[in-house]
């Protein structure tokens, strides 16, 4: 009797494509809408100093300001805000890439908004209400069927996981164990083979189980010195990495990192943008050091919902934007680069209330990394109606 | 909101007994079922499998019911819902009160001036609702038909303002008509401000239609999709639907027909023309599609499929077919079919999340606030009204074999009462059937989740692996639990 069911097909979905599998994406949203200007900074602008007289980060060669509150040249024009020095090695090893004035026609600004339909990859409400990745993830057939195919970081899955492959919601990796002590979890380890003597996926979920258990992010050893920061969003890269290297079939990781919507008092060199800045760049660089071993199977995404207004407001802080800013971190990224064509912050050039220009639409950049990097040939299946653009981020 | 004096009385006795609640265990206890006072005994597979079908999962209660009465006289009782005293189930929902406000109320509630929304209060209120209707009322065939239309009419929740407007819909399309007349059913979706929103009619009008709902309303709520209708058909019913809205202002979240949006053109939809006649042509088209036979062919599939085999026998779903058109669409006379003459040709079929979970908590007697049940459900991928496609969650065994840990660790977490506000009894069920021997309370267990025992051979196995993993006689019949909840025997019912 209990082992009825070894009969019955495993597999229901019948995705439309057949392709090997591709990168391992990690996808990065930045919820609240990041201050982009204040991230990856405009400084050969006149109009950005004007804009912000209190908020601005000095030039890289403004030796009025000391030296470690100035931005960090990029290429002339752009610069790092100096909390996201750690990011520099990786633009200098050019596998960064930034886009600038990038983000989606959407100019509710509403975050509500904004955020749903971006996940979605829709223009506007009407469209399938599943998300992206999810769509992408049932468009395509890579032979895996592993539990953690798709892993939403945090306690709940993002919207853009949302479809019909099931997606796995890690708080830690924790999560994919049965709880209890040693003593308890032998037992249950015990029964369960012993119902699941004869099933397949039964055994298959064990195995994992048995692998993910010997993974214990508090001893993990990251190499080349790589340190993740000790918040939510370096645990969650930490445990990407791990499950990366645990090879148990992760193809897509949903990371959160919030708190951007910094209204008020945001800080220019210290303080709570800047914080959320350090925790984002030592993330993504402690990542990158890390997992510089396996870069050319991994391509990393960051978004966030639009950008803030371009001047500051009477609060020290900044209200909605538009155009926001996205980076793209892997081994085959046309890195070292500020893309995009930058619109200009000078009056006539900014858009609405006073907001930096879209040049850039976001599904262009996901577009090429599914097209690229995760061999999905439909795209148009992940965003319906939206014809991208290839802009040569990906190599 | 105005209360007749019916309500306010009713009102005044659940406060009462809310009050009790809180301060008194043993009224508790009554509340979340009374405990079998006897031992139950092993059912027929068929039986078994006809009380799984029926309910979210048979309590030992129902099991002695249905023993007495036999398979017809206990659907008849349970289709004769309001009969069904469900006083216990009530008195269990009277802390969400969100679930008899207008929509405008809830909105109010949820608008947080500065805050932007609070999203999460209507819908959290409305998936706890929904998890203890279908764990403690009585009247469960009702509430596995609740379960069933809000597939066939699914609503995302956190798709735009539906997470305000769901509330309003579960009760105003969905239980009023659960158990009542098809027609009436699609009538009140069609009106429904939650609809609209989902499926976008919000946005068609004159000169710039949006087919999603005009499509969706022949394709997945009445004909099918080789119901006989054609692209044109979808495009003037998507004219005849331009104007259908909701209120933004006034009665926010009310349905409105917005005249100055509605195209006055004449069209063309199955072979009939409809003149510019307003909100009645729709209403007309309706009127035409709940009676059509290709949705008397789709409905009688789709519960033939929900509640007899994923691919359902053909002739079942032909005379079934006949009774809804005989019946006008009369939900119950369908369902007579369908189970009387289905259920002994009744497949094997993989539990979805909510009815795997619920058959354990109903089964173990399981006391909750049905709060911390619902992180299980999302990660079991049935988080309820969390469907983001029209269709609904698939009922197709295969769609849900595939994410085995979150239900083994539902399993144990359940049995170690380990969930967040849910106690269970298995302890004290036992203490009604147990002789003391070891085999006989793991025969009584088996019996209680599987219908029947194991094969004594299966049996001590599974003892002996525990064992040899060093627990004791008491851990040994609670891993017994969890493992037969985990199991594959327990994924299908």
């Amino acid at each position: 009797m209990l082992t009825q069911t070894t009969w019955m097909p495993r597999l229901s979905f019948a995705p439309t494509n057949t392709a090997q599998r591709g990168d391992t994406l990690v996808v990065i949203f930045l919820r609240g809408a990041a201050d982009v200007l204040n991230m990856v900074v405009p400084h050969g602008e006149d109009a950005y100093y004007q804009l912000r007289p209190s908020l601005g980060i000095p030039r890289p060669d403004d030796t009025s300001a000391k030296k470690d509150e100035r931005a960090i040249d990029l290429d002339g024009f752009f610069g790092f805000h100096p909390s996201m020095q750690t990011l520099t090695n990786a633009w200098q090893s050019e596998q960064l890439a930034i886009i600038h004035a990038c983000g989606a026609p959407d100019e509710s600004r509403s975050h509500f908004k904004a955020m749903e339909l971006m996940e979605r990859g829709v223009d506007d409400e009407r469209g399938p209400a599943s998300g992206w990745i999810g769509r992408h993830l049932a468009a395509l057939n890579t032979g895996n069927v592993s539990p953690l195919r798709a892993v939403g970081m945090g306690t709940r899955p993002q919207k853009s996981l949302a479809g019909s492959v099931p997606v796995s919601v890690l708080r830690s990796i924790a999560d994919f164990h049965l709880g209890g002590d040693m003593r308890a979890l032998k037992q249950m380890q015990s029964a369960l083979s012993s119902v699941y003597q004869n099933d397949v996926l039964g055994q298959d979920t064990l195995a994992i189980m048995n692998t993910l258990e010997k993974l214990d992010p508090q001893t993990y050893l990251a190499v080349r010195d790589a340190k993740y920061p000790d918040s939510e969003f370096g645990l969650a890269l930490k445990q990407t990495a791990m499950l990366i290297q645990a090879d148990v079939g992760l193809e897509v990781s949903a990371i959160d990192l919030g708190g951007w919507d910094t209204h008020f008092a945001q800080g220019v060199t210290s303080g709570l943008m800047p914080g959320l800045m350090k925790d984002l760049a030592e993330g993504l660089a402690a990542f990158h050091a890390d997992m510089f071993d396996h870069m050319n199977k991994i391509t990393t995404v960051t978004m966030s919902e639009f950008g803030r207004r371009c001047s500051e407001n009477g609060s020290l802080g900044t209200d909605h934007g538009h155009g926001s800013m996205m980076m793209v971190l892997g081994g085959n990224v046309n890195g070292g680069k500020v893309h995009g064509a930058w619109p200009g912050l000078r009056e006539g050039q900014l858009i609405g209330p006073g907001d930096l220009a879209v040049t850039t639409d976001y599904r262009d950049v996901l577009s090429e990394i599914l097209m690229k990097r995760l061999n999905n040939p439909t795209v148009e299946q992940v965003f319906p109606g939206y014809k991208p653009t290839v802009r040569k981020i990906i190599k | 909101m105005t209360l007749s004096r019916r309500d306010f009385l009713k009102l005044g006795a659940l406060v009462t007994a809310s009050a009790a609640l809180s301060s008194c265990a043993p009224v508790y206890r009554r509340l979340a079922g009374d405990l079998p006072t006897t031992a139950w005994t092993p059912l027929g597979e068929r039986d078994f499998l006809a009380l799984q079908r029926l309910t979210f999962g048979p309590r030992v209660e129902e099991r002695a019911r249905f023993a007495g009465i036999g398979l017809q006289a206990w659907i008849e009782e349970q289709l004769d819902f309001k009969t069904i005293n469900d006083f216990d189930c009530e008195l269990q929902l009277t802390p969400f009160k969100t679930l008899k406000m207008a929509a405008n109320e809830i909105e109010g509630i949820s608008n947080q001036l500065f805050e932007n929304y609070d999203r999460e209060k209507a819908p959290d209120e409305l998936r706890r609702a929904t998890l203890v209707r279908q764990l403690y009322s009585k009247r469960q065939l009702y509430e596995v038909m609740t379960e069933f239309w809000s597939d066939h009419f699914n609503i995302y929740i956190d798709k735009g303002n539906c997470f305000y407007l769901k509330t309003v819909d579960d009760r105003e399309v969905i239980r009023k008509n659960a158990l009542g007349s098809f027609r009436d059913l699609v009538w009140a979706s069609a009106h429904s401000p939650a609809m609209m929103t989902y499926l976008d009619n919000q946005a068609n009008q004159k000169g710039a239609p949006n087919e999603n709902y005009a499509r969706e309303l022949m394709e997945l709520h009445t004909l099918g999709v080789d119901g006989g209708y054609s692209q044109q058909d979808v495009m003037e019913l998507a004219r005849c639907l331009t104007g259908w809205n909701v209120k933004e202002h006034f009665w926010l979240g009310d349905f409105v027909f917005k005249e100055n949006l509605h195209d006055t053109g004449t069209k063309n939809i199955l072979g009939m023309t409809i003149p510019n006649n307003g909100i009645k042509e729709a209403e007309q088209v309706i009127e035409t599609l709940v009676t059509h036979p290709s949705a008397a062919r789709f409905v009688a599939t789709k519960l033939a499929r929900r509640f007899i085999a994923d691919q359902p026998p053909v002739e079942l779903v032909e005379k079934a077919s006949k009774v809804f058109l005989t019946s006008k669409g009369d939900i119950k006379s369908v369902l007579r079919i369908i189970l009387l003459d289905g259920l002994p040709l009744a497949q094997p079929k993989y539990k979805r999340p909510a009815n795997f979970v619920l058959s354990a908590m109903r089964m173990l007697n399981v006391e909750t606030d049905a709060a911390g049940v619902q992180d299980y459900l999302l990660r079991m991928g049935q988080l309820y009204f969390n469907w983001t496609t029209p269709d609904g969650y698939p009922d197709r065994s295969e769609a849900w074999q595939g994410n085995l840990m979150p239900r083994w660790q539902f399993a144990f977490a359940l049995i170690r009462n380990e969930i967040g506000g849910t106690k269970h009894n298995l302890k004290s069920l036992l203490d009604v059937a147990s002789t003391g021997i070891l085999q006989d309370d793991v025969d009584s267990i088996s019996s209680l989740l599987l219908g029947a025992s194991m094969s004594n051979t299966v049996r001590d196995e599974l003892i002996k692996s525990i064992r040899s993993a060093g627990a004791n006689e008491e851990e040994t019949l609670q891993v017994i639990a969890a493992s037969l909840i985990a199991s594959p025997a327990f994924q299908w019912r």
